[in-house]
């Protein structure tokens, strides 16, 4: 398969996308033909996918200069670790589209469009100032869908959200440009491939130190961790279903995937160095999200919750530093993409048909739509991390990857399996499953459309959990490169 | 071939249940299925499994041999391997028997009880799923894959207790039930994790898990069988994580007849003797467990005699069971203790549905006083309930008897006089409670006279009828040499190196005798005191036993209230207050600069003018001091 192939993945969406913006008014014309183009990319991604060789390291590079005279290049590839997140993205968006089909304008399908661009060239870019265009990228459509289609005080919440990602940007870019400078200091051209900036031997500690935290902090903000968090409060409840779905499936994973990416290579001494206030933080913020979550009214503020305290766990596998960990942590971004993006998108069908979307409003939905219930308590359970779902096997080897890491934290990281179960299941039995006070809702169930969307989802929360092997294997090379060669800790494996 | 057939004994159930899920969603989205199909699939896939379980159960009694079948790598990780691996063993198919048997039974009085039920296809692909949970969980070559089950019970039992979920009760009752559950399952998984690591990694299964028990410090171990056995505590309702199972009895009958009192209330005792070469080297903790095991016996008799719920005096009576079956693994006695499992899980299931079929047929009154007041005449259910009110008592040659007895002497045998002090006095106060709830709901005088006659379904009375005579019989199965037994279950248990019991046969006999009078005092008390009652002037459940000890509303206000308050404080007060309030205000500090440097904007050109020659003059003279100009 031609390298080409990652950049037509690329940019397709946003190719459709301008050539829709000119060419056409008819907003379902615009969805179907987004809609396509989601499954064209769904398909190229899963041929990559079947292609892709576990042992080999980096695939499907394309190394073309950009700025030249700055050294700035279009350059992309594929390992393990983006392969799996590329895969997962390709799988989400799709049943996206199906659960968000009625009622949308023709701006949001084209928002719809850019972003699948921006996290795409996200995860694929090789070169930091190419990743960085792409890291702010990703974010425009988000803040317009929050602007144009949100709700309460939406003007407000794309203020803080925007101030508060574009803070932690500028202290990356800065972190970058230093990077860039530095490697030119020290070999006289310039360059921002990642895996150039790695041979830079000039930066002393206290540098290294300086330059890890702008970049966590700028990541950490995204995922969020602990106390980075308070942006996605308003924003989650706030915002429209398909950005809080793009947010909390998608974008926040990519927080986590970048520390991997870059800040092993770059800084593996700072960041074995701080790993263990990072997974203290990690579970830190698991239970502290966990029990703010528990007394939410609002559905979708608790998910906020609920989701920055799985991220913080999946933060905590990251810095465990070896294969459990990070192997579960990414399998975990996996699964918490997988069952959040259905009970969020879920929930929005539910505040759509009803127009309410807190726990004390509704009630008794299970009645009126079986399937929905069947779906939704699926996806619940994966997300506490019931054995036969994928969300076990993540929660399992991060928890195995924190005890080898450090005893004490490894009994604390065990909290998971109790804080995710109570406010989950507090929140199906309000919402969903107890009779509602007052007359009870007309809650159509899932159409055949919106269940065929949710079957490949289900099954792989299944075939994830049954047999992990299968797709272990795609990226626990990767991992293993990435801890051996790399933080040479090696030992396992 | 044998070993193939493993599979299979959990696939019939699960197939059921996937069988039963498409077809309930058919039912109600389509077109109406005869309630004769979903009874049907639902009953015929754990006899599948039964005959499976039976097949294998020969040919090892033949052979002599245990088989194992590796389906597939489930995880390889690190220095970490995981097999899907099924083991039939003789501890496992000693419990696949009784489940599949008792649940096969149970499945075909759910055919009557869940009659015209709206959700009955549901209620079956649930029961189902529960029955292919339970076999994992028994049939499992490691703890991992044991977990799968452990916790697909776990999740059945939710779905089930909240089967009505419409009423916030039950819902609020089946949350409870996971999330205790789930507490106790924190404990497993780090026993588990520490286990695993004290041995030095490598393969996760039972067997190299106690091949290399050797490479683990003593601290560890104690650590980890502490640990594991929270897990049991949780699954199988002791003190402390016991609370979910009184209220768990909010589901349909036929689920706390199988699921809250004969199979997965035991899975805690199954574990523990699984473990049990973990436990061997440990024996303080074996005592610590037996201790805990005395102490949730005595407590929950003690509650046991003031409740009026009829399923939930039955529901504490089991929570008291499983503490004898505790002090029997807990001591080493492992046989004796599962071999309590095994009788219990007759008389148990069959009070349980007879308690069902007394509830359809008064009304749903659960009211043992209320059930008296409204008494209907059911002479099959009548009588089964008095054989199970009899076995659980401990009158000989009712099958409580041999295995309480057998606890209870090797409690004696061990020198822990105080546990078998303890379970002695239990079992007086079983025989008086049962019976106090036996004379209430069929002796004390009614005014109505003449109760009418209530006939009830086939498929009730039918199970009721087999399961009474395992019930009497099931006894025999283990009974002691000096009553000319051959010790069957022992002797089939052997791999689990239970401790033998080693005491004269004079002691034997005065134990009996003893423990034989006990029961007959309870009995007799509670005839004095209820044999004559007047059912239209009931008790009152008040005082501190009435009410439980307090024990849920001091959780309450421990962990559930307190959790709440921390809830709201960290959301209103540390996030928006302190930290948002932290970063808003300097944003705001930010705004207010902006304001005060845009007073300079006077849209005074002379200003600007001024400005500029600062700004310059500033920028020469710096450039002046720098390069030397």
């Amino acid at each position: 398969m031609s390298p080409d192939i990652l950049t037509f993945i690329i940019f397709l969406p946003a190719l459709v996308a301008f050539a829709l913006m000119v060419t056409t008014k008819n907003v379902e014309a615009v969805r179907n033909i987004a809609f396509l183009s989601t499954i064209a990319i769904l398909v190229l991604v899963l041929k990559l996918y079947l292609s892709f060789e576990p042992a080999a390291h980096m695939q499907f590079v394309t190394n073309v200069p950009w700025i030249a005279e700055y050294g700035i290049n279009y350059y992309i590839g594929v390992d393990g670790f983006s392969l799996t997140i590329l895969m997962m993205i390709a799988i989400l968006i799709p049943t996206a589209y199906l659960l968000l089909w009625e009622g949308r304008t023709k701006g949001y399908w084209i928002n719809m469009l850019l972003v699948q661009t921006g996290v795409t060239g996200t995860l694929l870019s090789l070169d930091m100032v190419l990743f960085y265009f792409f890291w702010e990228v990703m974010l425009l459509p988000v803040f317009l869908m929050i602007g144009i289609h949100g709700t309460g005080n939406k003007v407000f919440t794309t203020i803080k959200v925007t101030v508060y990602t574009m803070g932690g940007s500028l202290l990356m870019f800065l972190a970058i440009l230093y990077l860039g400078v530095t490697y030119f200091n020290e070999f006289g051209v310039w360059s921002f491939q990642y895996d150039k900036l790695t041979e830079i031997t000039s930066l002393n500690h206290s540098e290294q130190m300086y330059l890890f935290f702008a970049f966590v902090i700028a990541f950490g903000i995204k995922i969020p961790l602990f106390p980075l968090h308070t942006w996605i409060m308003d924003t989650y409840k706030n915002a429209p279903t398909g950005a809080v779905f793009l947010l909390s499936s998608i974008m926040a994973k990519l927080g986590v995937y970048a520390i991997v990416r870059f800040m092993i290579p770059l800084f593996p001494e700072v960041y074995v160095e701080y790993s263990t206030f990072f997974v203290f933080l990690g579970l830190f913020g698991l239970i502290y999200f966990g029990i703010a979550a528990l007394k939410q009214d609002d559905i979708k503020r608790m998910f906020a919750y609920s989701s920055a305290s799985h991220l913080s766990f999946i933060a905590a596998g990251i810095f465990s530093l070896n294969s459990y960990g990070i192997n579960g942590a990414l399998y975990l971004m996996i699964a918490h993409a997988i069952a959040t993006g259905a009970l969020f998108l879920i929930v929005g069908l539910i505040n759509y048909q009803t127009g309410f979307k807190t726990m004390s409003d509704l009630g008794g939905i299970a009645k009126t739509a079986p399937v929905l219930t069947f779906v939704f308590a699926i996806m619940l359970f994966a997300n506490v991390g019931l054995p036969g779902t994928n969300g076990f096997v993540a929660e399992l080897l991060i928890i195995f990857g924190i005890y080898e890491f450090n005893h004490t934290l490894g009994y604390i990281s065990a909290f998971t399996v109790v804080i995710g179960a109570s406010y989950m299941l507090w929140m199906f039995q309000k919402a969903i499953l107890q009779d509602r006070d007052g007359e009870s809702l007309k809650m159509p169930d899932l159409k055949i459309k919106e269940i065929i969307g949710f079957i490949p989802w289900i099954i792989l929360v299944f075939l994830m959990g049954i047999a992990p092997e299968l797709f272990m294997n795609k990226f626990e090379p990767t991992v293993t490169y990435y801890l051996n060669d790399i933080l040479k800790i090696g030992g396992l494996n | 071939m044998s070993s193939n057939l493993i599979i299979w004994i959990i696939l019939a159930p699960l197939f059921g249940a996937i069988l039963n899920t498409g077809f309930y969603f058919y039912h109600i989205k389509e077109r109406e299925i005869p309630q004769r199909l979903f009874s049907l699939i639902g009953t015929i896939s754990p006899m599948i499994a039964f005959v499976f379980t039976l097949i294998l159960f020969l040919d090892m009694k033949e052979t002599g041999n245990t088989y194992t079948q590796d389906l597939y790598t489930w995880l390889s990780v690190g220095n970490m391997n995981i097999s899907m691996k099924l083991l039939a063993d003789n501890l496992s198919i000693f419990m696949s028997m009784f489940i599949t048997f008792v649940g096969s039974l149970i499945h075909v009085y759910a055919v009557g009880y869940m009659d015209k039920d709206k959700a009955f296809g549901k209620f079956f692909a649930y029961f189902n799923l529960f029955l292919a949970s339970m076999l994992i969980l028994v049939l499992a070559d490691n703890p991992v894959i044991l977990f799968v089950g452990w916790e697909g019970v776990g999740v059945c039992s939710y779905l089930l207790i909240k089967f009505y979920h419409g009423k916030k009760e039950n819902v609020q009752a089946a949350n409870k039930a996971f999330i205790v559950n789930r507490v106790g399952d924190f404990g497993y998984i780090l026993g588990l994790i520490t286990l695993f690591f004290a041995v030095g990694q490598g393969d996760l299964s039972f067997s190299s898990l106690e091949a290399n028990i050797a490479n683990a410090s003593n601290e560890l171990l104690i650590l980890s069988g502490v640990l594991l056995f929270v897990g049991a505590m949780g699954k199988s309702a002791q003190i402390p994580l016991f609370t979910w199972l009184p209220d768990a009895m909010a589901g349909p009958t036929p689920i706390s007849a199988l699921i809250h009192a004969a199979t997965m209330v035991t899975a805690g005792i199954y574990m523990v003797a699984r473990f049990h070469f973990l436990y061997e080297g440990i024996e303080g903790v074996g005592i610590y467990i037996a201790y805990v095991g005395a102490a949730s016996a005595l407590f929950a008799a003690v509650i046991a005699c003031k409740q009026q719920d009829i399923k939930k005096i039955l529901a504490y009576s089991t929570m008291s069971q499983l503490g004898y079956m505790f002090i029997g693994v807990g001591l080493g006695y492992y046989s004796s203790g599962l071999f309590h499992v095994f009788t219990h899980a007759f008389f148990k299931a069959m009070l349980f549905m007879g308690a069902g079929g007394i509830i359809i047929a008064s009304h749903h009154y659960q009211n043992i006083f209320k059930i008296a007041q409204h008494r209907v005449n059911l002479p099959i259910i009548s009588t089964t309930f008095l054989i199970g009110v009899i076995a659980i008592s401990g009158i000989p040659p009712f099958s409580g008897f041999f295995s309480k007895d057998a606890i209870l002497a090797s409690a004696f045998a061990e020198g822990e006089y105080l546990i078998w002090f303890i379970g002695m006095f239990t079992a007086f106060l079983t025989a008086f409670y049962m019976f106090r709830m036996y004379f209430i709901l069929f002796v004390a005088p009614n005014k109505n006279v003449g109760s009418p006659y209530v006939y009830t379904s086939k498929t009730i009375t039918i199970p009721l009828a087999i399961l009474a005579i395992g019930a009497i019989g099931a006894g025999f199965f283990n009974l002691p040499e000096i009553l000319g037994g051959d010790h069957f279950v022992d002797t089939w248990l052997l791999q689990l190196n239970s401790k033998v019991l080693h005491m004269s046969h004079l002691t034997e006999w005065i134990l009996m005798v003893l423990s034989v009078a006990v029961a007959s005092a309870g009995i007799f008390v509670a005839y004095k005191k209820y044999a004559n009652f007047d059912v239209f002037n009931p008790e009152k459940e008040d005082g501190l036993i009435g009410n439980k000890f307090y024990i849920d509303e001091i959780y309450d206000v421990v962990f559930v209230k307190s959790l709440q308050r921390l809830s709201v404080f960290i959301d209103k007060t540390v996030d928006t207050k302190i930290i948002d309030g932290f970063i808003m205000g300097t944003c705001n500090q930010f705004i207010l600069l902006g304001k005060k440097v845009a007073k300079l904007q006077t849209a005074n050109v002379r200003f600007y003018a001024a400005f500029m020659l600062l700004g310059m003059s500033s920028i020469f003279v710096y450039l002046f001091i720098t390069l030397g100009l």
